[in-house]
């Protein structure tokens, strides 16, 4: 395995993640809810597949479950007009919670997991085949994913209904758009993206159930999406440069480079992650590319 | 009854009285409770004065000094056995630091518990997921429920648990893997560089590469033993073999796990990993390559993971604590409490048969792999065997560290000390310390 495709597949969960939180944040609800949810999703994946021997199904009840937990959020923070802040969080505890809690079970057993697929004749191609076209289908699925969303959000109608909603929703209720039900879908599918991230972590890249498997995984995916400024191709270059730090950090200690300090090597995806912020500020405050206007404030119409 | 313990630590010469109590009780319940009496239990019962006296001497003079083991005092034994009326029951508190769900440190932990709690004089609670500074608070509502003794599993736990041992003087405490003791708190370690030794064995057994590698979790004496004991039995087969390390700095993250185990497979061409990690998460790993036709091998950690890689599997070690918590709290239900220094090695807690320890105990092979050639399994029962029989000890010089430097001349075995406070790589290991 190359380091490139090891970067991919480290970079993948953050990615699917990514998409989702994007979704939800440009229709200008913040869900920290994304740690829960992922977790939620792994062990929901897991036990599907351990229990149906379905790969397909436990990738779908994923899913759903992650819908499920986002819509709570959705609830509180659109209907109820919730701090979203306070409701994210109670997101995350909760699917933490209760994945480790129902996952009792699951602890120490095995389930079938994610074949590996290999894109037919480009797999046969020499050197570059096998590390480009014989990975996962989830992994391809997620960069098509990627594009399409990016595609979506930008070039189409209920993309640019998605982002008023997010940017100025007293003017799109206005226009005639329905605020709260656009806000719902854009919060349910960021929550079945997690899931489906989740779903990544228990099925195929370390394909057990553990309690807390998720590992800080969903605070990164909120970080990243900043990263992203609200753009899935910018995602993909945010999530993919994480799986590359992730991946670079051991191969550094492998092949003894720091290998004295290898908290250092550790420390470089937050470094990262630093340095990738403040760049991003600078570049948003020249080009006045930012946050959703409407972020985090709930929508109560007619004040 | 304290005289009595250390008299029988001291020799076999002495009235058995407290520790027939203990294991006759222990049977007499057990068989109550269920139908039948499993093969270590009763033997437990018969020659538990062996393995108790031999232990209480062992955590007195510690690694080198094998117990000295009387031939027939099994007889003694049973004819001295009384059954004493019931005594009052105990109440157990478990604090752990990560949650039961783990699959490593704490799941074994609890397993350990569950174990015990089937015994009718007992109650166990727990808490989970504790943070090392809340430990104190967690210790006070243990004791506030009622528990007479409260077991804390995690280093960072020491002092708090010493200072609570001060604040409850009529409460029993005992602390896992730490050294600070006091009048009412004992500690107690599960230690499994012999084992380590053994999967350097079935190491060089199978590499070609002659390259091994190890996930680590942290940069300490316990995690450093390890290392060099798996270099050192790899290095008996192979002197060839070179071992290069990762840290992860943490002991739970099977992300990072696997970013660690790829790279040291892919950068450095190793083909077996060992690792500390509570997870199954490189052995996974190594499942995949094997899965894509690369031979890379790994081990179990804790548990027994085989099913988690079936090919890749080789052996590892294996911790049982329901032993050790059992030993323990026989103690005290014996109302023989005495604070100790408890280190199990392979054939601590196990059967004794005639003064020769039938089976490994508290700490255990996993399941050895029918890949690695014959001679080699052979050379690792031979080893476990005089392991266990406290013949062959890994730390023996002549060793050198990885500069060259000698560390153990020839024939002089490493202390207790020498173990536990180990800060250098032995030779053979290719990286460097952080």
């Amino acid at each position: 395995m190359s380091l490139l495709a090891h970067t991919v597949q480290a970079g993948t969960p953050f990615l699917l993640g990514t998409i989702g939180e994007i979704y939800a944040e440009r229709s200008g609800v913040l869900n920290l809810g994304v740690e829960g949810m992922m977790a939620m999703g792994a062990l929901t994946a897991f036990m599907t597949s351990f229990y149906t021997g379905s790969v397909g199904l436990a990738i779908l009840a994923a899913m759903i479950v992650g819908l499920v937990l986002s819509s709570i959020h959705a609830f509180l923070s659109i209907t109820m007009r919730a701090n979203q802040i306070v409701s994210g969080l109670a997101i995350s505890i909760l699917g933490l919670g209760l994945s480790g809690f129902l996952g009792k079970p699951m602890i120490g057993m095995t389930a079938p997991r994610l074949p590996s697929f290999s894109v037919p004749v480009l797999a046969d191609m020499p050197v570059i085949g096998p590390i480009l076209f014989s990975q996962d289908a989830l992994l391809y699925a997620s960069i098509l994913l990627a594009v399409v969303l990016w595609f979506v959000l930008f070039k189409t109608r209920p993309g640019l209904n998605a982002r008023s909603v997010g940017e100025n929703p007293a003017m799109a209720d206005s226009l005639g758009l329905n605020v709260y039900l656009i806000r719902y879908v854009c919060v349910l599918f960021g929550g079945a993206m997690s899931g489906l991230a989740g779903a990544y972590l228990s099925l195929l890249y370390t394909p057990l159930w553990i309690e807390g498997m998720s590992a800080g995984r969903g605070w990164i995916v909120i970080a990243l999406t900043i990263f992203a400024v609200w753009n899935p191709l910018r995602a993909l270059l945010g999530a993919y440069l994480f799986g590359g730090v992730y991946a670079l950090q051991f191969r550094l200690q492998a092949i003894g480079i720091g290998a004295e300090t290898p908290q250092f090597l550790l420390m470089l995806p937050y470094l990262t992650t630093i340095c990738a912020l403040v760049l991003i500020s600078a570049e948003s405050v020249k080009r006045r590319i930012g946050v959703p206007a409407a972020l985090a404030l709930p929508y109560v119409r007619g004040e | 009854m304290m005289d009595t313990f250390l008299s029988i630590s001291a020799g076999f010469n002495k009235p058995y009285e407290p520790i027939d109590v203990i294991y006759q009780t222990r049977i007499l319940n057990m068989s109550q409770q269920e139908s039948k009496v499993s093969r270590r239990q009763f033997i437990g019962g018969t020659v538990g004065g062996l393995v108790v006296g031999g232990l209480a001497g062992y955590a007195a003079g510690v690694s080198t000094a094998p117990p000295a083991v009387a031939p027939g005092v099994t007889a003694t034994v049973t004819e001295t056995a009384t059954v004493p009326a019931p005594a009052k029951k105990i109440k157990a508190g478990f604090v752990y630091v990560g949650p039961v769900g783990d699959f490593g440190w704490s799941y074994g932990h609890d397993r350990g518990r569950k174990y015990v709690a089937r015994l009718p004089w007992l109650d166990t609670f727990y808490a989970e997921a504790i943070p090392e500074p809340e430990v104190g608070g967690a210790i006070d509502r243990m004791v506030a429920e009622g528990a007479d003794v409260v077991f804390t599993t995690s280093f960072g736990y020491m002092d708090p648990t010493v200072a609570a041992g001060d604040k409850y003087p009529d409460k029993k405490f005992w602390h896992c893997s730490g050294y600070k003791r006091s009048k009412n708190v004992g500690t107690y370690f599960a230690e499994f560089y012999q084992l380590y030794y053994l999967c350097g064995l079935a190491a060089a057994g199978v590499t070609k590469t002659n390259k091994i590698g190890y996930v680590a979790a942290h940069p300490i004496p316990e995690v450093i033993r390890h290392i060099n004991a798996f270099v050192l039995g790899a290095r008996e087969l192979n002197p060839n073999i070179e071992c290069h390390v990762v840290w992860l700095f943490s002991w739970f993250d099977p992300g990072k796990t696997r970013d660690a185990a790829v790279s040291l497979v892919e950068s450095q061409n190793c083909d077996v990993l060992a690792y500390t990690e509570d997870s199954p998460t490189t052995l996974q790993v190594a499942e995949e390559y094997q899965g894509k036709g690369k031979p890379v091998w790994s081990f179990s950690h804790y548990s027994d993971m085989t099913t988690y890689g079936p090919r890749a599997h080789l052996t590892g070690q294996v911790v049982d604590w329901g032993l050790m918590y059992e030993y323990i709290l026989a103690y005290q239900y014996a109302q023989a409490f005495r604070s100790m220094d408890l280190w199990w090695r392979l054939g601590d807690g196990g059967d004794t048969v005639d003064g020769w320890r039938a089976a490994d105990g508290g700490v255990t092979l996993a399941p050895v792999n029918t890949a690695i050639p014959e001679n080699v399994r052979n050379l690792i029962e031979k080893r476990r065997g005089e392991m266990r029989a406290q013949i062959f000890e890994p730390f023996t010089g002549p060793i050198k560290d990885q500069d060259g430097k000698l560390r153990f001349a020839t024939g002089q075995r490493a202390t207790h000390d020498d173990l536990w406070g180990m800060d250098w790589f032995v030779e053979g290991v290719v990286s460097k310390l952080p």
